[in-house]
């Protein structure tokens, strides 16, 4: 302890030039998590605040403040004094779906988007009893009745990317929303649904069990994890989809601030411990400025007003 | 053999600390209203990204065990379900405690609480991968039957059948704002945002309960009645222990089957138990009085959930409630992938938590034991400011959960609702249970239908929802039936 202190202390003495030139962050970052303590969008920032303390010399807190599918505590860091010292985890479903589905006091154009630091693959698997046990299967099966397809919720990513895959390939499905990924999960490994799209850390351990079999992945390319699964994209469906773990603030933060944050979150993300312990969660760990963050948003944005569109829920809460 | 090899590991002093900090944390995280395990959990994952598996894990284990029981304190002396899990506690724990017998009702309480854990515990190391295909039986249909029989408590806790209706009808239409579980339409939101999730369950609990019970007070305070209360003692008296002794073994088999099924949790758990062992007693009239049993009954069942949740957890990788999904991350963190291969991939790991969940629930007693008379000199606080110190902690509670500053509004209006319902003799308790189980049966109508395309004959189609249908009638029907038996009995003695 006395010697962390001492290291701290000459560390502190030796970067006081550099911190006069900028005093940011001179308190503790707050970044407010949408969602409830211990999901994965809680974990992986709290990997974050880890890192982050453990690279520049500040503090940076989480904190959880879920309700509304991730509504309120996105609003709340949208919201929030754009003076640097609260940002929010960006999160695609209360950030792109929410504000087209309707309800939200804030859009996309309200949002500052700082970085991306990992996304969240996606993998469609078949569930235990399933009438069908791979790609070709699946569409065949599609073909004559309709596969039940679990998701986390009405309204919900997942329940957005199975539909979107629906739409592009030209097959219908019959969405089935769960209260939480974890009970669409039990429906699926107890075989009272067909299908559902999972990540590829719990995709891996269920399949490796036969309780799950994957039949594709909604990346353009094939996964480490699953080298013998395909990709929509080889099948002939131009479908990818992820999710993402970002950071993200409220607009009109001064721009050395902002510049500040980008590079800490760079830095954080081309960090060897950070990568490795979010790597061993399940995310895929790479790294997109704001810029292309932004862009990513929009693209994904884009994808799901055609999908809320089809199934009637574009504005429905408005 | 191996078996031993792998539980070694937890004898070293290091480890045994380390579950022992985290049964005291949990068990203060669970005294304290508006903390629960599960945030207790969740915050202290990150703890355990440097230490062993068996270590991390069973000090997760440990702030669970210990918060599940660590409700029970508040609930006792002070109406307020530190977590939903102890709510039912609230119904013979509050009125013991008042009795002067505060000590005793949070021996009891210790007792069950261990004798639960112990017994999910001996379930979970020998019939785990055997009990967990359970699990994966339930269904929409299966988990629609569950919360209707659930729903059916209602008719025998309020002792006006119409006035105990109203109560339930009520929760339920509570229980529907926010959004739509299937088609995610928002109900009843009114435009405000905080809203969206429907009313955040522990804040409403708080209110109903404990805020209610602040409001009684105070007209109590102004009528100028101020009883001294005698605190002392920690075990039960022999009568106690073994008039509780059916409800003990009731309750823990009650909540390690109820435990196994995933997404019920705790909360159905204890109503269920208590509901039963009423049912069950020859003096069914003294529950609700402060009498023992019932505190053995739901205590037993809550703590037995926590052993029981993890079998599914570790046996199929699905977790039984919100804690072991919390749980599972942290399995994730340490590269262990719950599941079947599991067993085999890692048995150390899975022979650990067995035995930690052993070695916490231990520490959970003797630390409960120890604290008590601690705890229960809070009672000796004058009445007036306990009262005002109840009106903080319910304020700090209701926010510290989702900092959303709508839900201080839902504790208040909880407050003002079950104040009203106390007075005009409506039950609470009726409310919480449709409040547990509303959303349970609702989404699992819905969902069923869905899948079934609207074919209502799919609800009858399996053994286990045909048990519990069949159930559901005979205890909706129970009022008449034993006032029959006892017609008869009365008939043939004359």
């Amino acid at each position: 302890m006395i010697k962390k202190t001492l290291i701290g202390a000459a560390l502190a003495t030796a970067t006081a030039g550099a911190a006069l030139a900028a005093d940011f962050p001179a308190r503790p970052i707050q970044v407010v998590v949408p969602y409830s303590a211990g999901g994965s969008t809680d974990l992986s920032m709290r990997v974050v605040a880890d890192a982050f303390e453990r690279l520049f010399d500040g503090q940076m807190v989480v904190r959880n403040q879920p309700g509304g599918g991730g509504g309120i505590g996105s609003s709340a860091a949208i919201h929030a004094r754009a003076d640097g010292y609260t940002l929010g985890a960006g999160a695609q479903g209360p950030l792109v779906i929410k504000p087209l589905i309707g309800g939200t006091d804030y859009q996309l154009d309200d949002v500052e988007f700082i970085g991306l630091y990992a996304r969240s693959l996606q993998v469609m698997v078949a569930c235990a009893d399933a009438p069908f046990s791979d790609y070709d299967a699946f569409i065949e099966y599609a073909k004559s009745s309709k596969p039940q397809v679990g998701n986390s919720g009405a309204g919900g990513a997942n329940q957005i990317s199975a539909e979107a895959f629906a739409d592009t390939a030209g097959i219908s499905i019959e969405s089935v929303p769960f209260n939480g990924s974890s009970e669409a999960r039990t429906a699926c490994i107890g075989g009272h649904i067909d299908a559902m799209v999972a990540s590829p850390a719990e995709a891996k351990a269920a399949s490796d069990s036969g309780q799950m079999t994957p039949l594709f992945v909604m990346e353009d390319e094939r996964i480490d994890l699953f080298p013998d699964t395909p990709t929509a994209v080889e099948k002939g469906v131009d479908f990818t989809w992820s999710s993402w773990k970002g950071l993200i603030g409220p607009k009109g933060m001064d721009e050395e601030t902002l510049a500040w944050l980008r590079d800490a979150i760079q830095q954080v993300a081309n960090d060897e411990e950070f990568k490795k312990t979010l790597t061993d969660m399940g995310e895929f760990v790479t790294f997109e400025d704001g810029e292309a963050f932004e862009a990513r948003a929009r693209k994904d944005m884009e994808t799901t007003r055609g999908v809320l569109e089809k199934l009637e829920m574009l504005g429905m809460n408005n | 053999m191996d078996t031993i090899a792998f539980l070694a590991p937890l004898f070293e002093p290091q480890v045994l600390l380390t579950i022992a900090l985290g049964t005291f944390g949990g068990l203060v995280i669970g005294a304290l209203p508006g903390l629960t395990a599960t945030m207790g959990v969740a915050l202290l994952i990150p703890l355990t990204f440097g230490m062993t598996p068996v270590m991390g894990l069973n000090m997760l284990i440990g702030i669970y065990i210990g918060g599940i029981y660590g409700g029970c304190v508040s609930s006792i002396l002070l109406r307020t379900p530190g977590t939903p899990a102890s709510a039912a506690t609230v119904l013979d724990g509050y009125p013991m405690a008042q009795k002067g017998a505060a000590g005793r009702a949070l021996g009891m309480a210790t007792i069950a609480s261990t004798i639960g854990g112990l017994i999910a515990a001996v379930v979970l190391a020998t019939l785990a991968p055997q009990l967990a295909g359970i699990a994966l039986k339930f269904g929409a249909a299966e988990y629609f039957a569950l919360a209707l029989f659930g729903l059916t408590i209602i008719a025998s806790l309020s002792g006006d059948l119409l006035k105990g209706a109203i109560s339930g009808l009520l929760g339920i239409l509570i229980s529907t704002v926010g959004a739509d579980p299937i088609s995610g339409v928002m109900r009843y939101t009114f435009d405000i945002q905080g809203f969206a999730s429907g009313f955040a369950f522990t804040p409403a609990l708080i209110g109903l309960f404990a805020l209610s019970e602040v409001f009684t007070q105070m007209e109590r305070i102004a009528d100028g009645e101020e009883p001294i209360k005698s605190v002392s003692g920690r075990w039960p008296t022999r009568a106690e222990m073994s008039e509780s002794k059916g409800a003990l073994i009731r309750g823990s088999l009650i909540g390690t089957l109820i435990g196994i099924v995933p997404g019920t949790g705790s909360g159905t758990a204890s109503w269920i138990s208590y509901n039963e062992t009423r049912r069950a007693s020859k003096t069914p009239e003294k529950f609700g009085t402060g009498y023992a049993p019932g505190i053995a009954a739901t205590e037993s069942a809550n703590n037995a959930v926590c052993a029981a949740a993890l079998i599914p957890l570790l046996a199929l990788g699905i977790p039984g409630d919100v804690v072991t999904a919390v749980l599972m991350g942290g399995l994730l963190i340490q590269g262990l992938a719950p599941g079947p291969m599991l067993f085999q991939t890692n048995p150390d790991v899975v022979v650990g938590m067995f035995g930690g969940t052993f070695i916490a629930t231990i520490f959970m007693f003797i630390f409960g034991m120890a604290l008590i008379p601690l705890f229960s000199r809070i009672l000796m606080i004058p009445r007036r400011l306990l009262a005002m110190s109840i009106v903080v902690f319910c304020f700090i509670g209701a926010f510290s959960i989702n900092l959303n500053p709508v839900d201080l509004y839902t504790m208040v209006g909880f407050g003002v609702l079950g104040w009203g319902m106390q007075k005009f003799g409506f039950s609470q308790a009726a409310l919480c249970i449709a409040l547990i189980l509303g959303p349970l049966l609702e989404s699992n109508l819905r969902r069923g239908l869905l899948q079934n395309d609207d074919n209502v004959l799919s609800f009858i189609s399996t053994p286990i929802t045909l048990l519990f249908l069949g159930l559901t009638v005979l205890s909706a029907a129970w009022p008449i039936i034993s006032r029959a038996i006892v017609r008869n009995r009365a008939a043939q003695h004359q």
